[in-house]
């Protein structure tokens, strides 16, 4: 195990080999960051600059000055908040209830709640449009907080079930001895314990939220558009407005990088429960 | 919460009742977003339901949609893009990932670091992924065609705009987003082995590639088959980084198949019929699906545990 | 609380009763009404959003905008003219999509406007609006369902409405010894000229779909050909059709790097950023090669009439708006729609930097810009018959020509087997909503 890494080559061609991956990782998002902060000038000359040009600030000044940037701002924020709050809320109740109790379909629910997870969001795309005009729902951001949590929810179960089968029963069944009602039981015990698999669950279902483009494109307005929706939308037809656009990814991505720097281990754990846990 | 009075039933009842009403709106959620939407692709794809008409004027066609599916190129198109787009993309991923997980799985200083930056292509939002590599394959301005100009004296190539440019440009795109994820996938599983049988077969005498291919990869097997199901799954379900760079052109040479029914049912408004293309994706995807269960059911084994 | 909504109410008390004592204008009745408009962001609509600001200061009827890409239009609209309360007072379609929207009912017919005395303007003129444009954008009934006739009805004014012209740079003509062609065959040399000179000659839309289709169709009636005959059989694998493909097949061999992947913006940057040395689509190019932000060949511009083949035809195509039949604010959308398209708003859209709609405003401007006596010369052969604007073409158009279309430019098969097949599934689309019914029932 240990001879070879007392190798100097070894441990630096290791070391070259990761940057060089972590380069192929970075560049391209750089790409983007700095492309955001050149003007079209520079960007429409074609020669690519990487890090020495004048930065300007035009192109995030033209997205958040014009139009409705932060409307749709905020609307990203509701239904990725909201969303992620109620799946959490719903999957947890019903991972617990997975994980502790024997009941009558029990099974069913557990594969089913897999098989719909796999449910792809084009096929969606059809009936939630449907639904709408059927139902003549006029607010748009409850039909996608709607969807979102339904596509989240088999993953967030999914996830949670195993961090509920690792907690001991012992601590639920003495808090039961002392008088206290499951849902008791559910908000003053387990959830302190659960805070790293709620967190890990957290983060995936805001991500998919916050990230979804198809059902939004469709089932928003000029109101209830979300960023990703907004961003598609500098591709016009008199050009496309490569700074505007660079600039719009920049800020959609910050959330899910503040994430990836501030949680990357709890990411990769919930990354890997699927395979290597199962 | 509202629910309190009504779940405080006796300790008896607890474990009769309780289950069903916490599972209960998770499943309702589920039933009414993703169950029902499927039944109801299944029961639009026996009409003709025309965009912007009222849902109560569609014409009950019978199986003239599915009659339609069987014989028509476009789809057969598109069902052998994602093919092959899975195939190349997922082989690709697999043989980079595992090499890379091989070749870097000793735990190293700084291994945290590069690990983060690893996870980054994965949290960024397709949309913007599509943006980024669109404007990098850009015929005009992109810097794609201006390397291969500058080093290698390579004409500038219409990449989007033809139909194995632009299939290699959205694999790569595809290949550069995913192959992070067999890596840590893959990393994981290594570092999980139980590290007395990687020595026993050190002192058997085994050399690296023989603990690689007898011992290592055999043992994470399963985990590399549920990697490679969910990749294709993922393959069946990708839409948006298309959709952005290509639109599903030129031709269908882009067009997987959930870009296909998107643009069957809002392009040329083939509500019915994409609602058939859709029936056919979700039988796909299920029996891939079925096979992961199968395979390993996350939840039945830590049942049993 | 209490106490505003009093003041309020007494304020909007004061307001009806000054009003209906005293009409100061018809615009007075909508004061402070909220309409929303959707359109494309294209230029012209761009530019037009001065006059809207002018529009409000003197009515006071607030205009919201919703701009989006053009193509992504049809979807937003539809949908929200499905439901019971739609978003959208007016909404601005491309030509070809008014046939769906009249036969599935999502429009208002505007002669229940045109009747009323209160709101129609006496100058406004409607016959002063280019014939082509009106018919092609406004018009649907008619003999074949989207002409006018006698059975046709108004449900649109063309805005951003355009036919075809060429514009060629007369700086690269003059260097290589060019003369504008004026024939199919002339262009074809000259394309082969510039080729060999190493110039990217005509640059076109080429991208998968409604572009490459709308690129074809822009040589497809020149050189005789169409897309139904008077029965409704596809007839566009006819010589014609396959020289037109031919065309485009040239085009995209001797155009700018790309054409395969050009929609609209992508055609006229290359022509405006001086990768082409010829344009032939909409007179739209005109405008923008005059504004500095788009165009770097500004004064280098000559027009020309769109070339002939067996017969003299333009483009007729563009945008027209109209009101929503689930519109709750259909006056108000109607006076909008009535200042943007009036003789004043159209001059003042020229100024702006927009096309005009009307006769009087190209001859008005006739001497001020090159492109307008060509334009006048042009509108003649605009043929408002340019494609078959029905329900059905949106798939045709797209799946069909559209995806036949991406392969004669982007391989070298044999066209005419590539067009054979795009006619047989058209006649299928045709068979499957019916059309041959009536010939069928009458043999």
């Amino acid at each position: 195990m240990s001879n070879q890494l007392h190798s100097p080559w070894r441990v630096m061609a290791h070391y070259v080999c990761l940057c060089l991956l972590a380069i192929a990782c970075l560049m391209p998002i750089w790409v983007m960051i700095s492309t955001s902060f050149k003007d079209d000038i520079v960007i429409f000359d074609g020669k690519p600059i990487w890090f020495f040009f004048v930065p300007t600030m035009d192109n995030y000044e033209y997205i958040v000055g014009r139009g409705k940037f932060d409307r749709y701002l905020v609307n990203s924020v509701i239904v990725a908040v909201v969303s992620t709050f109620l799946t959490l809320l719903l999957g947890g109740l019903c991972a617990y209830a997975l994980a502790r109790a024997e009941f009558k379909g029990r099974r069913f629910v557990a594969n089913a709640t897999l098989l719909v997870r796999m449910v792809p969001p084009a096929v969606l795309a059809v009936p939630a449009f449907a639904m709408v005009i059927f139902l003549n729902v006029n607010n748009d951001l409850l039909v996608l907080i709607f969807f979102y949590t339904a596509l989240n929810l088999p993953f967030a179960i999914w996830l949670l079930f195993g961090f509920y089968k690792q907690i001991p029963v012992e601590l639920e069944e003495a808090a039961i001895v002392d008088g206290a009602s499951p849902l008791q039981v559910f908000f003053r015990v387990l959830l302190p314990l659960m805070k790293s698999g709620y967190a890990v669950a957290g983060i995936f279902t805001f991500r998919i939220a916050w990230n979804e483009f198809i059902l939004a494109l469709l089932l928003t307005g000029r109101n209830t558009r979300t960023l990703p929706v907004a961003a598609s939308g500098f591709l016009t037809d008199t050009g496309v407005e490569w700074g505007r656009i660079m600039a719009m990814g920049t800020l959609i991505v910050i959330p899910p990088l503040l994430f990836t720097f501030f949680a990357a281990r709890q990411i990769i754990a919930g990354m890997t429960a699927g395979a290597v846990k199962g | 919460m509202a629910a309190t009075d009504r779940t405080e039933v006796p300790a008896r009842d607890y474990r009769v009742v309780t289950p069903y009403l916490f599972i209960a709106p998770a499943v309702l959620v589920m039933f009414a977003g993703l169950a029902f939407p499927v039944l109801q692709s299944l029961y639009l794809s026996f009409y003709d339901w025309k965009i912007g008409t009222p849902l109560k004027s569609a014409e009950y066609v019978g199986l003239d949609n599915y009659i339609r599916l069987i014989s028509d190129p476009d789809v057969r198109e598109s069902l052998w893009v994602t093919i092959r787009f899975g195939l190349w993309t997922i082989s690709i991923e697999m043989f980079l990932g595992i090499a890379l997980a091989l070749l870097l799985e000793k735990p190293i200083r700084g291994a945290s670091v590069f690990r983060t930056i690893f996870i980054l292509p994965l949290m960024v939002s397709p949309v913007v992924v599509g943006l980024i590599w669109r404007y990098l394959f850009d015929a005009r301005v992109g810097w794609v065609n201006y390397y291969l100009g500058t080093w290698f004296g390579i004409e500038p190539q219409v990449w989007l705009g033809d139909a194995e440019l632009a299939f290699f440009a959205i694999v790569l795109t595809d290949i550069w987003q995913w192959t992070p994820f067999i890596f840590i996938i893959v990393i994981a599983g290594l570092q999980a082995l139980p590290s007395e049988v990687l020595e026993a077969s050190h002192v058997d005498g085994a050399n690296w590639w023989q603990q690689i291919f007898l011992v290592k990869l055999p043992m994470i097997s399963s985990i590399l088959v549920i990697a490679l199901l969910m990749r294709l799954i993922d393959v069946f379900r990708a839409l948006e980084v298309m959709y952005i760079m290509t639109g599903g052109g030129p031709g269908r040479a882009t067009e997987l198949m959930s870009l296909h029914i998107y643009n069957r049912a809002f392009d040329a408004q083939l509500l019915g019929y994409a609602s058939a293309i859709a029936v056919l994706l979700i039988a796909i995807v299920f029996v891939i699906s079925i096979s992961i269960l199968l395979i390993g059911n996350p939840m039945k084994d830590k049942s049993d545990v | 609380m209490s106490k505003k909504w009093i003041s309020t109410t007494l304020a909007s008390a004061a307001l009806v009763l000054a009003s209906s004592t005293a009409l100061a204008n018809p615009y007075e009745k909508y004061k402070d009404t909220t309409i929303v408009v959707s359109w494309p962001a294209l230029s012209h609509f761009a530019k037009a959003e001065t006059l809207i600001e002018e529009f409000t200061e003197e009515t006071g009827i607030e205009v919201e905008v919703d701009a989006l890409q053009y193509l992504k239009l049809r979807d937003r609209q539809i949908l929200e003219m499905s439901k019971r309360e739609g978003e959208y007072d007016v909404v601005s379609w491309v030509v070809m999509w008014k046939g769906e929207y009249v036969s599935k009912g999502l429009l208002t017919p505007l002669s229940q406007f045109f009747t009323n005395g209160a709101l129609v303007d006496p100058q406004y003129d409607i016959d002063d609006i280019a014939d082509a444009y009106l018919q092609n954008g406004g018009i649907v009934g008619g003999k074949k369902g989207y002409m006018p006739g006698k059975s046709g009805a108004m449900y649109g004014v063309p805005f951003g409405a355009e036919t075809s012209i060429m514009a060629y740079r007369k700086d690269i003509f003059e260097e290589q010894g060019i003369t504008p062609p004026a024939t199919y065959d002339e262009l074809r040399a000259a394309m082969a000229k510039l080729k060999e000179a190493g110039i990217p000659a005509l640059t076109s839309r080429g991208k998968t779909g409604h572009q490459v289709t709308a690129g074809w169709l822009l040589h497809l009636a020149p050189l005789g050909g169409k897309i139904f005959d008077d029965e409704w059989n596809p007839v566009f694998n006819n010589a014609a059709g396959v020289e037109a493909a031919q065309v485009m097949r040239e085009i995209a061999q001797t155009g700018p790097n790309g054409i395969a992947s050009f929609g609209f913006g992508e055609a006229a940057a290359a022509f405006l950023g001086g990768d082409a040395a010829m344009y032939i689509d909409t007179l739209k190019i005109a405008a923008m090669a005059r504004d500095p932000k788009l165009s770097k060949v500004d004064g280098k511009v000559g027009y020309a009439l769109h070339p002939t083949g067996t017969r003299c035809g333009s483009e007729t195509g563009g945008f027209a708006m109209g009101i929503p039949a689930n519109s709750l604010n259909k006056e108000a959308a109607f006076l909008f729609v009535q200042y943007m398209t009036s003789k004043a708003g159209d001059k003042r859209m020229v100024e702006l930097g927009g096309d005009p709609i009307r006769m009087s405003t190209y001859k008005h401007f006739q001497s001020e810009f090159d492109e307008y006596p060509v334009i006048l010369d042009q509108l003649p052969c605009a043929d408002a018959d340019w494609r078959p604007l029905i329900p059905e073409w949106n798939e045709l158009n797209i799946d069909v020509l559209g995806q036949a279309l991406t392969q004669v430019i982007t391989t070298d098969e044999p066209i005419q087997p590539i067009m054979d097949a795009a006619a047989e599934k058209a006649r299928a689309i045709m068979e499957r909503e019916g059309y041959y019914a009536w010939a069928n029932y009458r043999k």
